[in-house]
């Protein structure tokens, strides 16, 4: 039960890269601004969260999520800028004294404690009488399912039971935000999908802040509130899912949000008697009515642009002039989708078509090397400047 | 083909097991000597050093009961010295040593550095060559009683203590400690209730091995100690002679089987520690 204010954090670690860069060649994946102070994990991350909102911070590994989750938490020093909770300046205190709690990717628990030792070690420290404990400790256990595990060893539980655990000594406490650092990345797909449900549902039963980091965006997407998507140390876009989805703020957020990635053509926007349309291959599309406006509003001129069509909103249907032509390369059969890959306007697309559309379509079934036409509409293209940045923002 | 290489492979391990039965036997030898000595009258020591204490070289237990009653020194004042310093100075090894390492392995300063290289240096260093002034300063500092001489071991065990427990403690993931921390454990707490419960393995063999090290260790207490007041069982044993400087070997051999006893007792109830213990150490350093 807590709003979380993070004004103009900022985290910098000094500069040790000269030993790293030995033992850690060029296939670093991140591009952190290095300064004089060192290297800048976190620049100027701005967030208000809300009571009881729950917060995904999602990005490629080693974009500084984990870095501003510790700084929430207290783990890690925050080099500049304001934390709150509930409006008090928080940048000073110690972690036990911040009401927050924490789950990590591997666990933590405490290896000689018990279960419920475990989960009783942060109500102990606090003082709470025996009885409370016991009681909340129960409660808690049953929530998560793990009543039977009370009296086991950390060490004789399965990792899944292990993450519960971890999760119970957490709320417990009842503490005002909870904060989750990739809390799943240890379990396998199955159980994976299983917890994520079960947060939601455990969501639904605390009152708590919550805030997520992940680097699966299907976690991100099905799980947030409002997600924050970050890169190199830098936050790229804060939104619902829907917000993020739908209007990606850069190139990077339209690739990283949804599975398969966005395909992306270079293409030319340009602008009749103040309208708005791109042309791809000779063919010219009409933005939709709200592109349009958003475009009109940033005073957008004609230009050479990146232009990116989601999978799903590939259509096979249609004829004439604006289709387009493929081969197919790969078809691969999803269940209730086949993604096909066609090679096209010398590249890759690939196009996910709802299982039942293709038997419509293509009675026979869909082979390789066929030849396939599709289309797209205004209102589902992004347009994205030559230096990423989607020109409806 | 097969065969061939199978039956090499047997020819090699049982070469090597004859060779490393040599080697035993040659270890144990000294020892069984001691034994079989401990037993014979104090005459035959010296000419019949093999032979097992058979017919008039029999003695009985008398060697036992002279080397605790000879001398004008009582040998369970000895003991009761030996264990007390071995105690003390194991535990304060233990405490101090592992909050030491504790520190030395989270805290990644250039201080904590030097300080473990230190550690690790002084490993290298033979006691010998600093005894002479080691003596001098324990002697200043009033380090020479049986209740102070644990802080020169302290200084003396802290190397290898050390270097094992921040092998140890690097091996623990930091994320436990974290979680202490904001689950409510300031620094003392954190160690207490968290660290110290996990460090139990290496615990228990710094515990063996600083044990072993004490309790059979003679040239410091003999350098530090006033000998006339206070005697461990190996300054004990040294000085097991007549007026004359006649030694008796009978039952100065019974004395060192009776020293060695706790220590082999004390050994096999904990081996699988010991060995696990020395092996962590060799490894995770
Ligand atoms: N203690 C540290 N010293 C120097 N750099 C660090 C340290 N911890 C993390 N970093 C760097 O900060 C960046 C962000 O790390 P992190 O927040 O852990 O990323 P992730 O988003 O994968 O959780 C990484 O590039 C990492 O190399
Ligand atoms: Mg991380």
């Amino acid at each position: 039960m807590a709003e979380v204010s993070l004004r103009h954090i900022k985290k910098i670690y000094p500069n040790t890269e000269k030993k790293k860069k030995k033992d850690e060649p060029a296939h670093r994946t991140t591009h952190l601004k290095v300064t004089a102070e060192g290297i800048v994990a976190v620049d100027d991350f701005n967030l208000e969260i809300k009571d009881r909102e729950f917060i995904v911070l999602v990005g490629p590994s080693g974009c500084g999520k984990s870095t501003t989750l510790r700084m929430v938490a207290g783990l890690e020093e925050i080099s500049g800028g304001e934390l709150l909770i509930d409006g008090k300046l928080m940048n000073d205190v110690a972690p036990k004294d911040r009401d927050i709690a924490m789950v990590f990717q591997s666990y933590a628990l405490y290896p000689h404690m018990t279960v419920r030792e475990n989960m009783a070690f942060p109500l102990k420290l606090k003082k709470v009488p025996q009885a409370e404990i016991d009681k909340k400790v129960n409660e808690a256990a049953e929530i998560l399912g793990i009543t039977e595990y009370l009296e086991r060893k950390p060490k004789a539980l399965s990792g899944g039971q292990r993450q519960r655990v971890a999760i119970g000594r957490a709320i417990v406490r009842e503490p005002k935000v909870l904060l989750m650092d990739e809390p799943l990345s240890n379990l396998d797909a199955k159980l994976r999908n299983q917890m994520r449900a079960e947060i939601i549902k455990l969501r639904q039963r605390i009152n708590t802040t919550f805030l997520y980091v992940t680097h699966d965006q299907t976690e991100a997407m099905t799980l947030g509130d409002r997600i924050v998507i970050m890169k190199d140390g830098e936050v790229q876009q804060i939104g619902t899912p829907q917000e993020v989805f739908d209007h990606p703020s850069n190139l990077f957020v339209s690739g990283f949000i949804g599975v398969p990635q966005m395909n992306y053509f270079d293409a030319k926007l340009v602008k009749t008697d103040g309208k708005y349309a791109v042309e791809l291959d000779g063919k010219t599309i009409e933005l939709s009515p709200e592109k349009q406006e958003r475009l009109a509003a940033n005073n957008v001129e004609a230009q050479d642009i990146t232009l990116g069509v989601r999978p799903e909103h590939i259509a096979l249907f249609g004829e004439g002039s604006q289709m387009f032509h493929g081969k197919v390369d790969v078809s691969e059969m999803m269940g209730s989708s086949v993604h096909l890959h066609l090679q096209s306007l010398g590249q890759d697309v690939i196009v996910i078509v709802p299982t039942m559309d293709l038997q419509g379509i293509h009675h026979d079934g869909i082979s390789i090397g066929q030849e396939i036409a599709f289309t797209f509409g205004g209102n589902v293209v992004h347009v994205f400047a030559k230096d990423g940045k989607n020109l409806e923002f | 083909m097969e065969k061939n290489t199978l039956s090499a492979e047997n020819r090699r391990k049982s070469i090597l097991s004859a060779v490393l039965g040599v080697i035993c036997i040659i270890y144990v030898l000294p020892v069984v000597a001691v034994v079989i000595n401990s037993f014979k009258v104090n005459t035959f020591v010296k000419t019949n050093t093999f032979d097992l204490p058979r017919g008039e070289m029999w003695a009985g237990f008398t060697n036992f009961i002279k080397g605790m009653t000879f001398g004008n020194y009582p040998f369970w004042k000895s003991a009761m010295y030996s264990a007390l310093i071995t105690v003390l100075s194991t535990a304060l090894i233990l405490l101090f040593t592992s909050m030491a390492a504790w520190y030395i392995a989270r805290v990644n300063s250039k201080f904590c550095k030097l300080v473990y290289y230190l550690c690790v240096f002084s490993m290298v260093v033979p006691f010998q060559m600093v005894m002479f002034t080691l003596s001098k300063t324990a002697d200043k500092l009033h380090l020479n009683t049986p209740w102070t001489i644990p802080i020169v071991y302290l200084g003396f065990g802290a190397g290898l203590a050390i270097f094992m427990f921040v092998g140890f403690v690097k091996s623990i993931p930091i994320e436990i400690e974290e979680a202490a921390s904001i689950d409510g454990c300031g620094p003392l707490r954190t160690y207490f209730s968290v660290v110290f419960p996990m460090l139990r393995p290496t615990m228990i063999s710094v515990g063996i091995l600083e044990i072993m090290w004490v309790w059979n260790d003679y040239l410091l207490p003999v350098l530090v100690l006033d000998i006339n007041e206070y005697r461990t069982i190996p300054i004990h044993i040294q000085y097991l002679k007549g007026s004359y400087g006649t030694v008796d070997l009978g039952a100065t051999m019974a004395l060192i089987l009776m020293s060695i006893i706790p220590v082999i007792i004390f050994y096999l109830a904990c081996q699988k520690y010991i060995i696990k213990g020395v092996a962590a150490g060799a490894v995770k350093g």
